[in-house]
């Protein structure tokens, strides 16, 4: 064998030695294999138009789908609070989940809790899950504030969050005046986005009414700042990061609600922080007398918005600004609710976007894109994608709702690089299969999975999305304010030159054209 | 006189040079270009010329005997694209160190030559000269005759050091060397009637296979090229053809002159750029070679492909008529015939701003005169800043020009097309014309033009 004591080769190597290939081609007889030429009909018969008609009519079966459930959503708000220990309940395996999920894009480890619901606890409720799993989560890992969020589970059972903490409060499991905020979140309804939404809604609740009437609600008294919620954001780090940076260097006094750029960016210097950074509590609850509160991604937020609105708020809504209009309408919007004047230091910026886009157009100009991600990330990037002359072709969100569509198609309709594209709401990554087969593209937006795609259909990916476990690094740099763009720019413009060189690498057959100058 | 000197003077009085013809014996004396200007910027020098000209000669190994600065800022930076061998783009220099500029280069030189032959045993070599070699006196014509004898292969000097002058009269020292070496020392396995050489295309993007194809419909064979997609051999029996067709003007018209007298092989100035010069140099080529013995009925073929590709290229162009009717186009170029792409554009309905002449000769002003009226925007030297002036004022919508005016022109706002060496898409032909057309429509109606020409949205009362 080739595997032997003096050298061990690792599964790169070891299974493509002739031992093995020819292990793997001998036991087909005993696995009623199915005959190549029968497994190539097929496979080819699922690229067909014909197999894609069918499936689009598929009705129950979802496949590889490109969403993630409303606790997923929910812990990423509530890791945006200063010293906060999401808390959820329901069974432990799910948050293991989102654990390692968090862990695996951000590279940090991510801090986050379950009531541990077993059998008995289904059966008889979980009641005692919380009394146990607040007071130990306490008394472990001394939180600030623990978030509680649910599992599908305890949704079922139909777990009472209110009266559960109540009384696991009343029997001592945190003091009474500990800041427990806590949502309802299942599964089987909405997706990560909602969870999201869900949960900012119910800590901002609980700071400013009263934190579950065991105070006085908060009377507003209106003053300058503003409130910028980011949203479910994979790129949060770079982003929230660059938010700061842009309203500061306009002099704007605000407060970014579920802060987690520092959250999942802690140093390696010897210390484990388990909470670092996040808005402060103190900020959290004074954030209610702010003059205007702003979400980056509106989708995310529909439900904060309404119930910040109603507190007196003047509230905007953006869908993940991406590209010079999206970032002006975003920078003026925040001009016009705090008065202060854009500089002229982003005035350069913006004119440095502009330019280098200019200088790049010629590449993009009439590439025709597919995407696929989250509502506001999607209308964010098809917003760029028309004002770079590039054309999406199909644009698919799991979690696009029908008023997402419609907002989609009216941005489509805005452009003549709109055209021929189609929107897909509902729809999933196996359906994308089909419409990369019969309408291919020259370039396929998407996130990790969309790997499947790019090696099945051969159109080459660009990662932008969330999760991004397969490389590294790029949450921590902006998609958003000008710099962002930049930075999206130069990752597609990237992208289309790989692919150039890479088709124009073969020696002797095709590298004529292997330019060094693009 | 040494015979730099000599070849350079030489190249200055050159008598099929309509420009130069004008020149009292003084001015011709003086060189075709106008003097550098110390603290002015300027193109680039005499040894970037004849590496130019000669590296798309794709079999051999051109070897660039100096320090790392020449080889190292002009290796394969030029989109001449190859249908076989690679050699050419592979970087070889001597590297010279400053040992090298006490004791003299030669010896490495000699070395680097004989590792060349024995670990590529290219058809032959082609060796540079450098500022730094040539002022330290490294006789690379002497070297060169040596090494080729005792390494038994044909090892050519191309002398033309950076200081001797500028990068056209680098191209035309280049030309010198190919007569001088290269030319006529090996012959054709067979020739034909329909014969041709092509002198000064570069098949940049690969422009001359938009063209060939058409010649081989005709039956016409392009013996060699100058230096597009060329062998060591077809440049070597170029002697043979029977007509040739010179297609930019100002690099190699020397080498046209020569072979004419040399080896009575009629040319022509051309262009394959836009449709009524590249039927008219098809026409011309099949002239040429009918008036030389080819069956005159080339002719009449010649007028069928062209009828033929004319109406498909204009039933191609038709969908863009009505988008660039009344557009304003700005030409800043020199490779790219001036008048000859003006004709095409104005046959789309575009108006033409303004075309640069600075490479042009007093034949091509007349035309360009002719074709533009008297409106005629001709622009001679054009600093950077007059050129942003001029797009600012004549708001033309789109520029079209080498990479280098490129950001003049986006910081005057304007859409830009590279129509200069580093274009990736090629324009010679019919097919080029129509591509250059599209990439037109392209650049003018990109997203991003519309955003260029705005201020921030929170300036907007500033913009002038």
């Amino acid at each position: 064998m080739s595997q032997n004591a003096d050298k061990v080769v690792d599964h790169f190597s070891l299974f493509r030695s002739p031992e093995y290939m020819g292990m793997f081609e001998n036991k087909k007889a005993f696995e009623n294999a199915v005959p190549v030429a029968d497994l190539q009909k097929a496979a080819d018969w699922t690229k067909t138009r014909e197999y894609r008609e069918l499936n689009f009519a598929r009705e129950a079966l979802v496949v590889n789908p490109a969403k993630a459930c409303q606790p997923l959503g929910a812990v990423f708000a509530a890791m945006g609070f200063e010293g906060t220990l999401p808390f959820v309940h329901g069974s432990q395996g799910c948050v293991a989940y989102y654990r390692s999920h968090f862990s695996r894009h951000f590279k940090e480890p991510t801090s986050c809790v379950s009531s541990s619901m077993t059998e008995d606890a289904a059966v008889f409720g979980g009641l005692n899950n919380m009394i146990d799993g607040l007071a130990n989560a306490y008394n472990l890992y001394k939180p600030k504030m623990i978030a509680v969020s649910t599992t599908c589970m305890a949704e079922v059972i139909g777990d009472d969050l209110n009266a559960f903490i109540k009384t696991a409060k009343e029997k001592g499991s945190v003091p009474q005046e500990f800041d427990v905020p806590f949502t309802h979140t299942p599964a089987f309804v909405g997706s990560h986005v909602t969870g999201y939404d869900n949960t900012m809604k119910s800590i901002l609740e609980h700071f400013w009414d009263g934190k579950s009437g065991t105070v006085a609600p908060l009377e507003r008294k209106a003053c300058e700042s503003i409130n910028i919620i980011g949203g479910f954001d994979g790129y949060a780090i770079g982003n929230i990061r660059e938010l700061k940076r842009l309203l500061s260097s306009m002099g704007v006094d605000y407060t970014i609600l579920g802060d987690t750029s520092d959250v999942w960016d802690t140093p390696t210097d010897g210390q484990f922080r388990m909470y670092d950074g996040g808005t402060t509590l103190a900020d959290a609850a004074a954030a209610v007398h702010a003059k205007a509160t702003i979400s980056m991604q509106g989708f995310c937020t529909p439900k904060t918005l309404a119930y910040v609105a109603k507190k007196g708020h003047e509230v905007a809504a953006f869908n993940h600004p991406m590209g010079v209009a999206a970032t002006d309408r975003f920078l003026m919007e925040v001009a016009r609710l705090t008065g202060r004047a854009i500089p002229e230091d982003l005035t350069r910026e913006r004119g440095r976007l502009v330019d280098a886009i200019a200088d790049s157009s010629a590449h993009i100009h009439g590439k025709r894109f597919a995407l696929y991600g989250d509502p506001d990330l999607t209308l964010g990037l098809t917003g760029f994608l028309l004002e770079l002359g590039a054309e999406p072709v199909h644009i698919l969100a799991t979690n696009g709702t029908p008023e997402w569509e419609a907002r989609v198609q009216a941005l489509l309709d805005s452009s003549p690089f709109g055209k021929g594209c189609h929107v897909y709401p509902g729809r999933d990554l196996w359906h994308m299969r089909s419409l990369l087969f019969t309408e291919p593209v020259d370039f396929l937006i998407g996130n990790t999975y969309g790997k499947f795609l790019e090696r099945d259909t051969r159109t080459p990916l660009i990662r932008i999305g969330f999760p991004i476990f397969d490389r590294h690094h790029h949450h921590r740099y902006p998609l958003w304010g000008y710099q962002g763009a930049m930075n999206t720019l130069v990752k597609i413009l990237d992208k289309i030159f790989d692919v150039t060189d890479a088709d124009t690498s073969n020696p002797g057959k095709t590298d004529y054209s292997f330019d060094i100058i693009r | 006189m040494d015979s730099l000197a000599n070849t350079v003077q030489e190249v200055f009085d050159e008598p099929a040079c309509a420009k130069n013809q004008v020149k009292t014996a003084k001015e011709r004396k003086k060189g075709c270009t106008q003097a550098l200007q110390p603290g002015a910027a300027a193109g680039g020098c005499a040894f970037d010329g004849a590496k130019i000209a000669l590296s798309p000669i794709t079999d051999v190994a051109h070897l660039v005997h100096g320090p790392i600065a020449c080889e190292g800022n002009s290796w394969d930076n030029r989109g001449a694209k190859s249908s076989g061998p690679l050699l050419y783009r592979t970087g070889f220099t001597t590297d010279i160190n400053e040992t090298d500029v006490v004791f003299g280069g030669e010896k490495r030189l000699f070395r680097a030559l004989k590792e060349i032959i024995a670990k590529y045993d290219p058809p032959a070599v082609f060796v540079y000269q450098t500022c730094v070699t040539a002022l330290i006196g490294d006789d690379i014509e002497a070297l060169c005759k040596a090494a080729s004898a005792k390494l038994g292969k044909p090892i050519i000097p191309v002398n033309a050091p950076g200081f001797v002058g500028s990068k056209n009269l680098g191209n035309k020292l280049a030309g010198e060397a190919l007569l001088e070496y290269v030319i006529g020392t090996q012959e054709p396995e067979y020739t034909t009637p329909y014969d041709i050489n092509i002198i000064g295309e570069y098949n940049l993007a690969g422009e001359l296979w938009q063209v060939k194809p058409l010649l081989a419909e005709l039956g016409i064979r392009v013996l060699s090229c100058l230096s597009g997609d060329a062998r060591y051999r077809e440049v070597a029996s170029a002697h043979r053809a029977r007509a040739a067709m010179m297609v930019c003007s100002k690099a190699m018209i020397n080498v046209a002159r020569k072979m004419e007298e040399r080896y009575g092989i009629p040319f022509f100035e051309g262009s394959f750029y836009g449709l009524s010069d590249m039927s008219e140099a098809l026409r011309e080529i099949a002239r040429l070679l009918v008036s030389r013995g080819a069956q005159p009925d080339l002719l009449g073929r010649t007028e069928a492909l062209v009828a033929r590709e004319e109406a498909r290229a204009w039933a191609r162009l038709a969908e863009y008529r009505p988008r660039l009717q009344g557009k304003r186009v700005l030409l800043i170029t020199g490779g790219v015939k001036s008048w000859s792409v003006v004709a095409a554009l104005q046959e789309m309905g575009i108006e033409i701003v303004g075309t640069s002449v600075k490479k042009s000769t007093k034949e091509d002003k007349e035309r360009i005169k002719k074709i533009m009226g008297d409106e005629a925007h001709m622009i001679e030297d054009m600093t950077p800043r007059e050129m942003y002036k001029l797009l600012k004022d004549a708001r033309a919508d789109i520029m079209l020009s080498g990479g280098r005016s490129q950001f003049v022109a986006l910081k005057a706002r304007v859409p830009w097309l590279d129509i200069n060496q580093e274009r990736h898409h090629a324009y010679a032909g019919y097919d080029g014309m129509v591509a250059l057309v599209r990439e037109i429509d392209k650049a003018l109606f990109n997203p991003i033009w519309a955003q260029v020409r705005r201020s921030a949205p929170w300036d907007m009362e500033a913009v002038s």
